[in-house]
């Protein structure tokens, strides 16, 4: 559904991204992983538009996405949630979920999704009209997956959904991000630098250094490579 | 003179303040719009108030005379309807020359585009000005509107020792700014596109997420400043007379409004309009005509100095 092709990115003369393959398939929850300033943001700014990649290429279903421009492809069900959750704080968190509501699926589905979001996350119901940045972090992350839902996505792409959270928020929000994969069959790509919490979600998995693909496989592969479970591990 | 004479004057100018005020107050919501979604200081922002000024004298010149146009009130009719053709205006702007240095173009140039931004609507104040002189002439002009002769009187109060004086004209171009700028405001806070020029405001990185084209959001953003500004150029088109280069008189006073009351906020903006022309009008009760400016620029360094955020700022940015 998802396919980067020997991409290239990079920012002035340095190289971001170095001939990075990587696919998402129908229904797929991949994981990426590695270390800080391993690309990671880069890649997923590169499938949203944001930033354009000097070689290679990115595909969305029949579409290449790099002749779409960057706001379309949230029309063509790409959801992104960003990292550092990135609400609009001025606007109340109905008002947020209906802005990712923007596309036509999403106008669509509006009532069954806010319905389903308000069940994973009970706590956006009860606060709806209350601005966004009034939220603690754990909740604006609550707020920003449930944004991307509200899109009705068919790719939803996480970035670092567990950054600057309580080990104990950060585990809540994985395991409801499980269970909405689960039950909605979408397609997820997770950026994560909790090593062993995403490989445990995941069904594949690419580890990323530098900004090259150093490994790749399934997640049982993975989690007995002798490599991750000394750097990544600490087994 | 005695002290009822003092209350009196103070009255009858704290009521004029709050009729020019009004608009002062519609005229830096255009401003704030445009400040607060495209992050752009527009120098421009007179020069679009002049346009308006100009459109509303221009039309009635040329329609005035003929019967249906005659009325008292068609000069109100033509300020309004600048506000449309001026967003138009804003549009094309937006389009040819501040895109490109704007939004996603912006961050490919030095220090994030804002010099280019400054240069460019420095620029095109002052191509407009001069254009303005070219094609309209340097002599002073202005609506004519019987209704600026004719005030209703209010009182008399304290023992029939106080009238207030109250413009027809300027009631009702204060009436209509401030219907304006509860629309405006209602339509931003409520309507799908309201939401998504506040979603870009707020983020322009997750807007582009959730499928908002941003540069059009800016266009409109561009468009709607500027049509609203032109709205009380047209309302002040009857008030006084004018020339092309007016634009630097007034943007000096939106700034100093927009500030005061709050960057990025359409009631701060508004509020602080509103003082402004309080402040212009009282002030020129007791003090010389050219100390009038003083005083406001006296009490904008004062609120900057005490609440830098602005007399109603929030600290989060709300247009």
């Amino acid at each position: 559904m998802l396919k980067l092709t020997n991409l290239y990115a990079c920012y002035g003369a340095v190289d971001v991204l170095k001939d990075v393959s990587i696919e998402v398939n129908e229904g797929e929850f991949v994981a990426i992983v590695g270390p800080n300033g391993a690309g990671k943001t880069t890649l997923f700014k590169a499938i949203s538009g944001l930033v354009t990649p000097s070689r290679g290429n990115v595909y969305f279903a029949e579409h290449n996405l790099l002749k779409v421009s960057p706001h379309q492809r949230a029309h063509l069900g790409i959801a992104h949630v960003p990292e550092g959750r990135q609400v609009f704080p001025s606007l109340t968190i109905l008002e947020n979920l209906a802005l990712g509501a923007s596309t036509a699926s999403g106008q669509r589905d509006w009532n069954d999704n806010l319905e389903k979001i308000f069940s994973w996350f009970p706590v956006l119901k009860i606060r709806q009209h209350q601005r966004a940045g009034s939220l603690s972090g754990g909740e604006q992350q609550m707020l920003a997956i449930g944004r991307g839902i509200a899109a009705s996505p068919r790719l939803l792409l996480l970035d670092e959904p567990s950054m600057g959270l309580s080990p104990l928020i950060a585990d809540e929000i994985s395991e409801r991000l499980v269970e909405i994969h689960r039950s909605s069959k979408l397609s997820v790509l997770l950026v994560e630098q909790r090593v062993a919490e995403a490989l445990h979600y995941a069904n594949r998995g690419y580890v990323l250094e530098t900004g090259r693909v150093v490994l790749s496989g399934s997640q049982a592969s993975l989690q007995q490579d002798d490599r991750i479970r000394q750097v990544y591990l600490g087994m | 003179m005695d002290v009822v004479q003092y209350i009196e004057n103070f009255l009858q100018s704290f009521a004029a303040g709050i009729l020019t005020g009004v608009i002062y107050g519609l005229m830096c919501v255009g401003l704030t719009v445009i400040f607060g979604v495209m992050r752009v200081i527009n120098f421009a922002q007179g020069e679009f108030m002049m346009l308006g000024m100009y459109f509303t004298y221009f039309m009635f010149s040329w329609l005035g005379g003929y019967p249906f146009f005659d009325g008292l009130y068609f000069p109100f009719v033509l300020a309004l309807l600048a506000g449309p053709v001026l967003f138009g205006v804003g549009n094309l702007v937006h389009r040819g020359l501040l895109q490109k240095v704007t939004g996603q173009n912006a961050s490919r140039l030095e220090g994030g585009g804002h010099y280019a931004q400054l240069v460019l609507t420095f620029g095109l104040a002052l191509v407009l000005q001069n254009g303005g002189l070219w094609l309209f002439g340097s002599t002073l002009v202005s609506v004519p509107s019987e209704l600026s002769y004719s005030a209703w009187e209010m009182g008399p109060l304290y023992q029939d020792r106080i009238i207030i004086f109250i413009n027809q004209n300027q009631s009702i171009a204060a009436l209509l700014a401030l219907a304006v700028v509860l629309v405006f405001a209602r339509y931003m806070a409520r309507s799908r596109l309201g939401k998504s020029l506040r979603a870009a405001a707020d983020n322009p990185e997750a807007a582009v997420y959730m499928g908002i084209d941003v540069s059009r959001a800016h266009r409109i953003a561009f468009g709607f400043g500027v049509g609203i500004t032109a709205i009380g150029g047209g309302l002040l088109a009857s008030n006084a007379p004018f020339q092309p280069y007016i634009g630097t008189d007034y943007v000096i006073i939106m700034y100093a409004g927009v500030v005061m009351g709050g960057l990025g906020s359409i009631r701060g903006a508004f509020l602080g309009g509103l003082s402004i022309g309080i402040l212009q009008q009282v002030s020129a009760s007791f003090l010389p005509n050219q100390l009038q400016n003083t005083m406001i620029f006296t009490c904008f360094l004062l609120t900057i100095l005490l609440r830098p955020q602005g007399l109603f700022g929030l600290r989060e940015r709300v247009a």
